[in-house]
C-alpha cells in the first residue's frame, strides 16, 4: 500500500517545517533577520483511470478518473523580506534601513556579502565595520579625534573635528538591491550572497531611486512574529501526528490481511 | 461459494485505494492551494445467483468498483503572511502557469520574482498575465495587487509614478471536476475542457490560501475505512473456515 510511503513524505515535510519554524523562533531577536517559510507542493499523481478515456463507440467519456497522489515535497524555504520594526538604540553606529536595499560588506576573501543588520562598530584603524570586523562598503575611515558622528538619511557620514565648527563629510554608505531578494543565499552571520536567482546587485545611494533611507541610532528587528510562528508550529505538529496515524492505520489494514492466513 | 470472497476482495481493493487518497490528503495538510480528493464508489453488478431455492434467488451479486476521484474545490482558509508577492484567490478561479508541458492551473499563490524579473511560482514556472508574462523592472518597488488582479508598482525617483505591470490571468472552468491533478499543486485541463476568464474572482494580496484538507474529516474517514477493511478481512476469514470445514467434513471417510 502506497499510503505508508505517502504518509512518510508527509512526516518528513512536517519535520522540515518544524525545523524552519524553530530557526525563525531562535532568531526572533536577531537584528535584520528575515523569517523563512517552508513551501510545499504535492508529488506526482498516478493516473489509474484517466479522465476523458472513451468508454464506448458512441463517444462517451469518463467524467472522473482515479488519480492517486504520492505525497508531498518541499519546494523551497523562501524568505519573507518584509520590513522589520525599527528599534531605537541611541548608539551612533547603529543604522537601520527603512525600505529597500542591503548594506554591502567586504568579506576577508575579497568577495561581497549583503546584510540588513546595521549594528556597526569602529575598528582600531577608525574604519566602520560590522560586528565581525568586515568593512562596510565603500569603506569610511573616521579620524581619531572626531566627535559628533552623524549619519543622515542619504547615508552621508559626517563628523566634527577639533578646530572646526562645521561638520566634515567623510563619505556616503551605498546600498545594493536585487530584483529577486528572496533568491539571495544566506551564509550565516546575518549575511547573504548573490546567486543566479537573485540577479546581480544594483548599487545606489540611500534615499534615491527606490532605495530605502538610513536611520541612525536604530536597528531593524527580525520580522518574526511570535503568534504566527507558534500557530504554524501547532499546525505542523498536528499534521505530523496525523501522518503518523495514517501509518498506524495502514499497518492495521496490512495486519488484517496477513492474519487471514493461519 | 467463492462469491463472498470475491465481493470482499473487491471491497478491500477499493478500501486500499481509498486509504492512499486519504494519506495523500493528510500528507498535504499544509500545502498551499492544495485541494482535497475524495473517492467515488460504484456498484458493479455481477452474475445472477443461479440456484433457485436459495433465499434471495434471482438477486444479483454486486461488487464494489472505485469509479473515480473527485476534487473538493472548496475554498481553503486564507492565511495572512504580509508578503507582497503572496496572493490568495477568493472565489473559484485559478492562476494560469506556463510549464514546459503547457498551461497549468494553480491555486498556490506563493509567488516569487526570478532573476529576469518575471513573476514565477515557487517552482520557477512563469505566472501568466492577460498579456503574457508579468515582468518587473530592477528598480520597481511597492508592488501592489488589486482585488481584480491588476499589478502595479512605484517607480522613478520621486516615489510617485505608479506603473502598471500587468493583470493576472484568472480563469475558471465550467466542468472543474474534469480537471486532472498534476504534481506541484497544479491542475491540467483535458481536451474539451476550456478555461474561461473569471471576472468575479477576488485577489487578496499578502495572504496565501491554505490547503482545504479538513484534518478531522480525514481522520474519521481513515478510522472508518480501517474498520471496514478489518471487518471484510474477518468475513474473508470466516469464509475460508467455512470452506475448510466443508472440505474436512465432506471428505471424511467413515471407517
Amino acid at each position: 500500500m502506497r499510503a505508508l510511503h505517502t504518509a512518510a513524505t508527509g512526516m518528513m515535510a512536517q519535520e522540515l517545517n518544524v525545523q524552519v519554524i524553530s530557526n525563525n523562533i531562535a532568531n526572533m531577536r536577531t537584528t535584520g533577520y528575515k523569517r523563512q517559510r517552508a513551501e510545499f507542493q504535492d508529488l506526482l499523481y498516478e493516473h489509474v483511470r484517466r479522465i476523458g478515456t472513451q468508454t464506448s463507440d458512441q463517444g462517451n467519456i469518463l467524467p472522473v478518473g482515479v488519480d492517486l497522489g504520492s505525497g508531498v515535497k518541499t519546494v523551497g524555504t523562501p524568505r519573507v523580506m518584509t520590513q522589520g520594526t525599527l528599534l531605537p538604540t541611541g548608539k551612533d553606529f547603529d543604522v537601520a534601513i527603512r525600505g529597500e536595499g542591503f548594506f554591502k560588506i567586504q568579506l576577508p576573501d575579497g568577495t561581497f556579502a549583503y546584510t540588513r543588520d546595521g549594528s556597526f562598530e569602529m575598528d582600531a584603524q577608525g574604519r566602520i565595520v560590522t560586528a565581525q570586523g568586515n568593512v562596510v562598503q565603500p569603506g569610511i575611515t573616521l579620524p581619531p579625534n572626531a566627535s559628533s558622528i552623524s549619519i543622515n538619511q542619504q547615508g552621508q557620514v559626517s563628523v566634527v573635528v577639533p578646530g572646526s565648527t562645521t561638520p566634515t563629510i567623510l563619505g556616503q554608505f551605498s546600498l545594493a538591491r536585487f530584483i529577486n531578494k528572496a533568491g539571495l543565499q544566506p551564509i550565516g552571520d546575518s549575511l547573504f550572497v548573490e546567486t543566479p536567482a537573485s540577479g546581480s546587485p544594483q548599487d545606489g545611494m540611500p534615499g534615491t531611486d527606490g532605495m530605502g533611507d538610513l536611520q541612525q541610532g536604530n536597528l531593524e528587528q527580525a520580522n518574526v512574529e511570535a503568534v504566527t510562528e507558534i500557530s504554524d508550529l501547532i499546525a505542523a505538529q498536528r499534521a505530523y501526528e496525523m501522518n503518523a496515524k495514517v501509518i498506524t492505520a495502514t499497518d492495521q489494514m496490512l495486519a488484517a490481511t496477513s492474519n487471514l492466513m493461519r | 461459494m467463492e462469491n463472498a470472497a470475491l465481493v470482499g476482495l473487491s471491497r478491500q481493493i477499493a478500501l486500499a485505494r481509498q486509504i492512499d487518497v486519504v494519506a495523500n490528503n493528510i500528507a498535504n495538510l499544509n500545502t498551499g492551494g492544495f485541494k482535497a480528493a475524495g473517492s467515488l464508489f460504484a456498484e458493479h453488478l455481477g452474475a445472477m445467483a443461479r440456484e433457485a431455492d436459495v433465499p434471495g434467488a434471482g438477486s444479483r451479486i454486486s461488487f464494489v468498483n472505485d469509479r473515480g476521484i473527485w476534487h473538493d474545490l472548496a475554498q481553503g482558509a486564507i492565511q495572512q503572511t504580509g508578503n507582497p508577492l503572496d496572493i490568495a484567490i477568493d472565489g473559484n478561479a485559478f492562476l494560469v502557469v506556463q510549464t514546459p508541458n503547457g498551461e497549468r492551473y494553480s491555486r498556490n499563490g506563493a509567488l516569487q520574482i526570478n532573476a529576469s524579473g518575471q513573476l514565477v511560482t515557487s517552482q520557477g514556472m512563469t505566472v501568466m498575465g492577460e498579456n503574457g508574462p508579468i515582468v518587473f523592472q530592477p528598480n520597481d518597488r511597492n508592488i501592489s495587487v488589486t482585488a481584480d488582479g491588476r499589478i502595479s508598482v512605484l517607480e522613478g525617483a520621486n516615489n510617485k509614478t505608479e506603473s502598471f505591470r500587468g493583470k493576472l490571468r484568472l480563469v475558471s472552468f465550467a466542468a472543474a471536476q474534469r480537471l486532472r491533478k498534476e504534481e506541484g499543486s497544479t491542475f491540467s485541463a483535458p481536451a474539451g475542457v476550456q478555461a474561461q476568464p473569471e471576472p468575479t474572482a477576488r485577489v487578496v494580496q499578502g495572504a496565501i490560501e491554505k490547503s482545504n484538507v479538513n484534518g478531522v474529516l480525514e481522520m474519521t474517514r481513515m478510522i472508518e475505512l480501517t474498520r471496514s477493511y478489518t471487518q471484510v478481512a474477518t468475513i474473508l476469514q470466516q469464509q475460508g473456515e467455512l470452506s475448510r470445514n466443508a472440505i474436512q467434513q465432506l471428505a471424511e471417510v467413515p471407517n
